[in-house]
């Protein structure tokens, strides 16, 4: 049952509370700042009334609890057979999990059961023991805040070599690819992971050299007719990215997306795989690049 | 029944987070549950969970509430918080946290030993209302022995309890592993549930054409899961909005779970008993299911999955199963090389065809071929030809084409 309070976020907080408690360092402060930390919006209003009230014994006025314990908890099934049914995916080979403590539990399905049906088809190389080792490099640069020098072929075959701090790894399931965002002194870079021919870990980076890309994002207006369904599958189709819709009556929408400026072309196709339904009201930069493709394909037509 | 920001069941729920985050641009009055009250609270239940993802829009109508995320640069899934809000008792809460700790060190005890330290060791230190008795542990314990927190065994004449933890099973190592599938697993939110008990959560992972609206069908997905694990039948509950809300029942074998990468919509692909044939369902819009009987027969009921699958280009299986045909010929321009690469790699069946330097084919016998047609839109600029044995599929491509021009400018305009 996955729907159940032992999995909850009260069960949590309440966890962490009297896990200080139990360690005596618990105070009226602390209860507070944990349940706006770990809580819901609302949970500062009730939890510590049900706490002080009698309603769940658990804590003393003094802040003292008589548990004997850290409070803890043992992995349910449906967990550990989650876990099990992650071993069996290509792309758990570029983690530290074992199947230790696991041998005795049925996965929770089977190891063809799903089947992203629009995934392409060039998709990393998980059983690449080079490209395994590379993936791990990468992690522990991460956990340990260390530089990495990256040699990689790049899109035009030229091998390139890249001082960096890693600071995102991305994963697009649709691409089925995983990329590390890299910045440096001079700039940022993104670099596929099977594009890497050697990566090794430097030194430890402080926090003044440490600057994250914040991606340029464009906006780009929509309107759309719904008509064969098109509301619900553009809606949908987008809903990755921050969006607002608006209801212009008669059927038609309004819909503001915010997209990465690299992104572009990847957006200008998606948005001609809804053909007429679609319309793009603005940047008039991206009106004329469907233009464009319109123009070459009645070109090609005549 | 007053206000809490816990809730009992999640099918409202689920329905409402759904339309906030889908839609958005409704109104209070268009949520055509049981009240405005009833709205009321649910909107502010989700907006305590969500907290900033939530955002508002006051417009003449009133004001529009929408769920507005860049999944790009978000942390982890924020449906997921609906699944950590069940509601509880207050004796439910209390107990897990007595039990938990009477039996932390490794040790065994009865229903009657537990029932006496709750008593003695923890209620007595407060005053409280709360009592405990017999058949509510023997309740809890059960239901734990259940969810696999512990495991009773007969000792004598009584059953024991002792809590299952595994020292073998160390989240150090899986850390990473479980960061990584609680956003990339289509029933991520258990290893959400996992991250929650670890002190720290690498952040170092971003996900890019990021679907989360699966979240929420997150129980009927791990409810056929485990049917399908069992070799079960499965009754689906459907309540559709395409067929006006109307609910209705279809006893099924399941065989797969579709996920489109591009939409994030997951279909469940089964053999109907009734209707003696595969069919998909799409899970969004099943709203319960229950496991029927062991399938003795299930290579008849999924055997026919391989062939079926040869000509499949998305969900749909057309008019019963005929197949169709379709060519497309491309113009490949100097240095657009990657247009075959794209071809390669996009297409889910079929083959591609190098005419010559500048030309090339693509062909697939599928079901629906006008499923086809959004893919095929993306290569508009280079279609030379558009072949297919159903001609409405092509009459849809060109008239589109046309709308298309007439949208962006008509005879006046670059399109020309």
């Amino acid at each position: 049952m996955l729907f159940s309070e032992v999995y909850g976020s009260y069960y949590n907080v309440i966890a962490a509370i009297l896990s200080e408690a139990v360690s005596g360092e618990l105070t009226e402060k602390r209860i507070n700042d944990i349940i706006r930390e770990k809580a819901f919006g609302e949970s500062v209003l009730t939890i510590p009334v049900s706490l002080r009230n009698g309603s769940w014994p658990l804590l003393t006025r003094e802040n003292t609890t008589p548990l004997k314990h850290i409070p803890s908890m043992p992995l349910t099934i449906l967990q550990k057979r989650w876990l099990k049914a992650l071993l069996q995916d290509p792309r758990i080979r570029l983690f530290s999990a074992s199947e230790s403590g696991l041998e005795d539990i049925e996965p929770l399905y089977g190891k063809d059961v799903f089947c992203f049906f629009d995934r392409y088809s060039d998709g990393d190389p998980y059983d690449d023991p080079q490209y395994i080792a590379h993936f791990k490099t990468i992690l522990t640069a991460f956990h340990e805040k260390r530089k990495l020098r990256i040699r990689f072929i790049g899109h035009r075959g030229t091998l390139h070599s890249w001082e960096c701090i890693p600071y995102k790894l991305e994963y697009s399931s649709k691409d089925d690819k995983f990329r590390v965002l890299t910045s440096s002194p001079r700039s940022m870079l993104t670099v596929n992971i099977a594009r890497i021919k050697s990566c090794e870990l430097l030194d430890f980076w402080t926090d003044e050299e440490y600057r994250p890309k914040t991606p340029v994002q464009k906006t780009l207006v929509l309107e759309l007719k719904d008509e064969r369904n098109a509301l619900e599958r553009v809606m949908l189709h987008f809903s990755h990215l921050e969006k607002e819709t608006v209801r212009l009556g008669n059927g038609l929408y309004r819909l503001t997306l915010r997209y990465d400026r690299e992104d572009e072309t990847e957006m200008l196709i998606r948005v001609l795989s809804f053909g007429p339904v679609v319309q793009v009201v603005s940047p008039g930069s991206f009106i004329d690049k469907v233009k464009e493709r319109l123009h070459k394909q009645f070109g090609l037509r005549a | 029944m007053a206000y809490s920001e816990l809730i009992k069941s999640f099918e409202r729920t689920r329905d409402y987070m759904r339309q906030f985050y889908v839609y958005g641009f409704k109104g209070r009055s268009e949520y055509d549950q049981k009240s405005t009250r009833s709205y009321d609270n649910e909107r502010r239940r989700i907006e305590s969970w969500l907290g900033d993802y939530m955002a508002f829009r006051q417009d003449a109508a009133g004001k529009n509430v929408f769920i507005s995320v860049d999944s790009r640069a978000i942390p982890g899934n924020p449906l997921y918080h609906a699944f950590k809000a069940k509601s509880f008792t207050d004796g439910d809460i209390t107990f897990h946290f007595y039990i938990m700790d009477l039996l932390a060190d490794g040790n065994e005890m009865s229903i009657r030993e537990i029932v006496d330290a709750i008593t003695d060791k923890y209620l007595s230190s407060f005053d409280t209302e709360l009592t405990v008795d017999e058949s509510t542990v023997r309740k809890k314990l059960k239901e734990y022995e259940s969810l696999g927190l512990l495991a009773g065994r007969k000792r004598g004449r009584e059953l024991v309890y002792r809590r299952t933890d595994d020292k073998r099973i160390d989240m150090a190592f899986w850390r990473d592993a479980i960061a990584f599938f609680s956003e990339e697993d289509p029933v991520g939110v258990i290893g959400s549930c996992l991250l929650d008990k670890l002190p720290e959560i690498p952040g170092c992972f971003g996900f890019k054409h990021h679907y989360i609206l699966h979240a929420l069908d997150s129980e009927v997905l791990c409810n056929i899961l485990l049917a399908m694990d069992a070799g079960r039948c499965l009754d689906l509950t459907i309540h559709s909005p395409r067929n006006g809300g109307v609910e209705k029942h279809h006893t099924v074998f399941p065989v797969k779970i579709y996920i489109s990468t591009q939409s994030g919509r997951q279909y469940l692909l089964c053999y109907h008993y009734i209707f003696h044939k595969p069919m998909f369902f799409r899970i969004d819009s099943i709203h319960s299911v229950a496991a029927g009987a062991v399938e003795k027969n299930n290579a008849q009921y999924g055997g026919w999955y391989d062939k079926f699958q040869e000509n499949l280009w998305g969900v749909s299986t057309g008019i019963e199963y005929h197949i169709e045909h379709m060519e497309i010929t491309i113009h490949i321009a100097d240095h657009e090389e990657y247009i075959l690469e794209r071809l390669e790699r996009e297409k889910r069946c079929g083959q591609v065809e190098i005419v010559d330097a500048h030309t090339c084919v693509f062909s697939a016998d599928v079901y629906d071929a006008a499923e086809m047609l959004p893919w095929i839109r993306t290569f508009i600029g280079r279609i030379e030809k558009l072949e297919c044995s159903n001609s409405h599929v092509i009459e849809t491509f060109y008239a589109d084409l046309e709308a298309m021009r007439a949208v962006y400018g008509g005879d006046n305009d670059a399109v020309q």
